[in-house]
């Protein structure tokens, strides 16, 4: 013991203390300590309490809950003490129960720390089944072997699984070509109608491909990279180029992927064999342009005819024949003869236009056919 | 005779205590000490209506200590006042207790911290050493110099449906610190004074003739006959002399220690059955016991017993038997009642003895008693 030759400054307040009547003379107590560290468990179990997955503490020897959180009493509808009642394989739905339990006494035979997942359904108290994605992990807590199950509803995950297999089934389903690219024009994906228009075997031989790759002018990918970055989206038919070289119509349809900030993640284009439509399209063009041609050759037919028409009428009624009469109603009988196919051409323009409007969608020789009947009814 | 050695093994389990003028004042330093947040203060009407209660309030006040006061307790506090006080210590979200008042409010607080502590029922936990759980901080203010419930290893509890009293004994019982004032010892009427004093003596004199007393437990027990018997007819004429209620709550103290660790007798154990059937003051019903007890046990422990006798024939200037000056002293403080006089009939005497009899204070007995030796013991007192 440190001695001082000097009395302490305050003689009166040390033999306070020594007498065990100063403030912070305590006796020795845990108390505080625990309340403490009691305080510090009541947040840490708030936390818990607060997770959305389901914890469980079970007792590695029975199999018997030794605490839950308060999700986990959420989740299956029954209360802590009726938990704590059971045994946790019993909330497991029974066609899955033998298969959790391998889980679990395969998780005990590894060192504690490590976890095993697996996914099974657990049935609350009205008999919902409810898919988890379980993590089973072991641990000792004094001398006691425990295991810790987090539950995790997956649910949600299941029904965006299903619905991305529905997709991702119609993407590689689909006759048209569907790819999708960075934004570089790097392919990512293209699906089996994409090589079966492009005359590949496999899908998967496009993988890291530029798309300038595909079109007869090769230019035209990045055309359609720049357009796209600019516009968003774009309809253009151009030529493609197949694997053996060949070219032909293609029409691409195409659109930027942006996440939800709105910036550019890849672009997905759809592309459709055109060939047979263009083809068609030029021999519907060339077939309307003979019909026009053909149509107004009709017409001047139709003049040709009424002109020596006009002059015989006009020279019958001028001389005093017998036969005057006859010669009129018979040029009578021609011009309606002309009259008639001038009709005609007029019903036939209706059906053309329907052929028009309904055929391919391309420009018809229209005016002119509108001009030669427009001329016919001006005439007397 | 009792074979005892001084080379026995013993134990002596003594709480923190703090005595002088003004240690009441000090509730509020040591709950925060203790990390209380919120008290529960426990007290009883009495108490309360002398402005005790209040003081302690006002030192958890100035501590910062917030706190809720219960004082539905009465004499020979019941089980259900018991509960009632844990609804209030759970609802009120204490942790911790502090008691003020005499052995009822003291044994109540008890029964609250371990009912609380361990989620149970108050009667679960009858018996020795059955609490499993430890019970929050418990600071003691005794107003009376009787009961030591401020340092003692008891509770005790009168069982509302098989009106009894139980006896619960266990470490965790002791409090964590008791604060002993004088000053709260001037308000007792006379009578009370006496009872407790009675009472006193009656643990000091148990004590002293137990088969588990010790050299630690001779020593309290002794000074505690010395200075009841000095101080305690002199502070029943002098209430306010603050040094006479000092000595009587030293000897209080001293008795407490020396029970707590080296246990009660017959008498504890007639009196715990006495008061719960006729709820009766337990200092009065050790008074009315003590010397047929004595007279009962006296060949067990002849010397102690003589050592007994001396003391407090030289207090009185007697010189017979050691029950005979325990009578004298009792009757020179105006204890003259028989347990006829208060109401005990003959026909109760059996059932009286049978539960006496499963009193763990008998264990501790110098003379192993029987049933029969207890209906003796009741039928003298009649």
């Amino acid at each position: 013991m440190h001695m001082h030759s000097d009395p302490p400054d305050d003689r009166d307040a040390l033999r306070e203390k020594i007498i065990g009547l100063g403030e912070t003379s305590l006796h020795k107590s845990y108390y505080p300590e625990l309340q403490s560290r009691l305080a510090e468990l009541e947040r840490f179990r708030a936390l818990l309490d607060q997770t959305h997955d389901a914890i469980f503490l079970i007792r590695a020897d029975t199999g018997r809950l030794a605490d839950v959180n308060a999700s986990a009493v959420t989740y299956l509808g029954l209360s802590k003490e009726e938990l704590l009642a059971m045994p946790f394989a019993s909330l497991i739905a029974p066609h899955q129960k033998a298969a959790f339990l391998e889980t679990v006494r395969k998780s005990n035979e590894v060192p504690s720390g490590s976890r095993r997942t697996c996914t099974a359904y657990l049935v609350s108290r009205e008999g919902r089944e409810i898919p988890m994605e379980i993590t089973v992990r072991s641990v000792i807590f004094g001398d006691e072997q425990y295991i810790v199950a987090i539950a995790r509803d997956i649910t949600d995950r299941i029904l965006t699984e299903e619905e991305l297999k529905i997709k991702e089934s119609a993407l590689e389903s689909s006759t048209n070509g569907i790819l999708i690219a960075d934004l570089t024009g790097a392919i990512m994906y293209a699906n089996p109608g994409f090589a079966s228009i492009f005359g590949y075997e496999q899908d998967g031989v496009f993988m890291g491909k530029n798309l300038e790759a595909f079109f007869a002018t090769p230019s035209v990918g990045e055309e359609i990279t720049g357009h796209l970055l600019d516009n968003h989206t774009i309809v253009k038919e151009t030529i493609g180029l197949r694997s053996d070289g060949s070219s032909f119509h293609i029409q691409v349809s195409g659109s930027v992927v942006q996440n939800d900030a709105g910036e550019p993640l890849c672009i997905m284009l759809i592309v459709m064999d055109i060939t047979e439509r263009i083809l068609t399209d030029q021999m519907k063009r060339k077939t309307y342009e003979q019909l026009g041609k053909n149509i107004e050759q009709f017409a001047i037919i139709g003049d040709h005819i009424r002109n020596p028409l006009q002059v015989i009428v006009g020279y019958v009624e001028m001389i005093d024949d017998p036969l005057a009469e006859k010669i009129l109603e018979q040029s009578c009988r021609i011009n309606e003869f002309v009259t008639q196919l001038d009709r005609g051409w007029v019903e036939s323009a209706n059906v053309r236009q329907f052929l028009r409007k309904h055929g391919d969608g391309g420009e018809p020789p229209l005016q002119t056919f509108i001009h030669i009947g427009a001329t016919k009814e001006e005439d007397p | 005779m009792i074979q005892r050695s001084q080379l026995d093994l013993r134990k002596f389990v003594a709480p923190e205590f703090i005595c002088g003028h003004g240690a009441l004042q000090l509730a509020g330093r040591y709950a925060r000490n203790f990390g209380m947040r919120h008290v529960l203060l426990v007290t009883d009407p009495g108490v309360r209506a002398a402005g005790w209660t209040d003081a302690v309030g006002e030192s958890l006040t100035e501590a910062g200590i917030s706190f809720t006061i219960f004082d539905a307790i009465s004499v020979n506090p019941r089980s259900r006042q018991v509960m009632s006080g844990t609804e209030v210590y759970r609802a009120e979200e204490c942790n911790g207790i502090v008691a003020v008042g005499g052995g009822s409010p003291m044994d109540c607080a008890k029964g609250i911290g371990i009912a609380s502590s361990n989620m149970r029922d108050i009667l679960a936990f009858e018996g020795v050493d059955r609490v499993p759980v430890p019970a929050p901080p418990l600071i003691c203010i005794p107003t009376t110099a009787g009961s030591s419930a401020d340092v003692s290893q008891f509770a005790i509890i009168t069982d509302d449906v098989r009106k009894r009293k139980i006896a619960i004994i266990s470490k965790t019982l002791v409090p964590d610190i008791s604060l002993l004032d004088p000053e709260p010892l001037t308000t007792m009427s006379p009578e009370l004074t006496v009872d407790t004093g009675m009472d006193a003596l009656s643990h000091a004199i148990e004590a002293y003739v137990s088969n588990a007393s010790s050299p630690m437990t001779d020593v309290h027990a002794l000074e505690a006959i010395r200075l009841i018997s000095s101080a305690l007819p002199a502070a029943v004429r002098e209430p306010h002399n603050l040094d006479l209620r000092f000595s009587t709550l030293l000897g209080s103290l001293h008795a407490g220690l020396a029970f707590s660790n080296a246990s009660l007798g017959a008498v504890h154990a007639m009196a715990h059955s006495l008061g719960a059937a006729c709820d009766l003051a337990h200092g009065r019903c050790n008074a009315m016991l003590l010397e047929h007890v004595i007279a009962a046990n006296y060949e067990a422990a002849p010397d102690r017993y003589d050592q007994v006798g001396a003391i407090l024939g030289a207090a009185e200037g007697g010189r017979g038997t050691p029950a005979e000056n325990v009578a004298a002293f009792r009757r020179s403080l105006g204890v003259t009642e028989t347990l006829a006089a208060v109401g005990v009939r003959e026909d109760a005497i059996r059932t009286l003895a049978r539960q006496a009899y499963a009193d763990p204070c008998m264990v501790t007995n110098p003379r192993r008693l029987t049933c029969e030796d207890l209906e003796r013991i009741y039928a003298y007192a009649l």
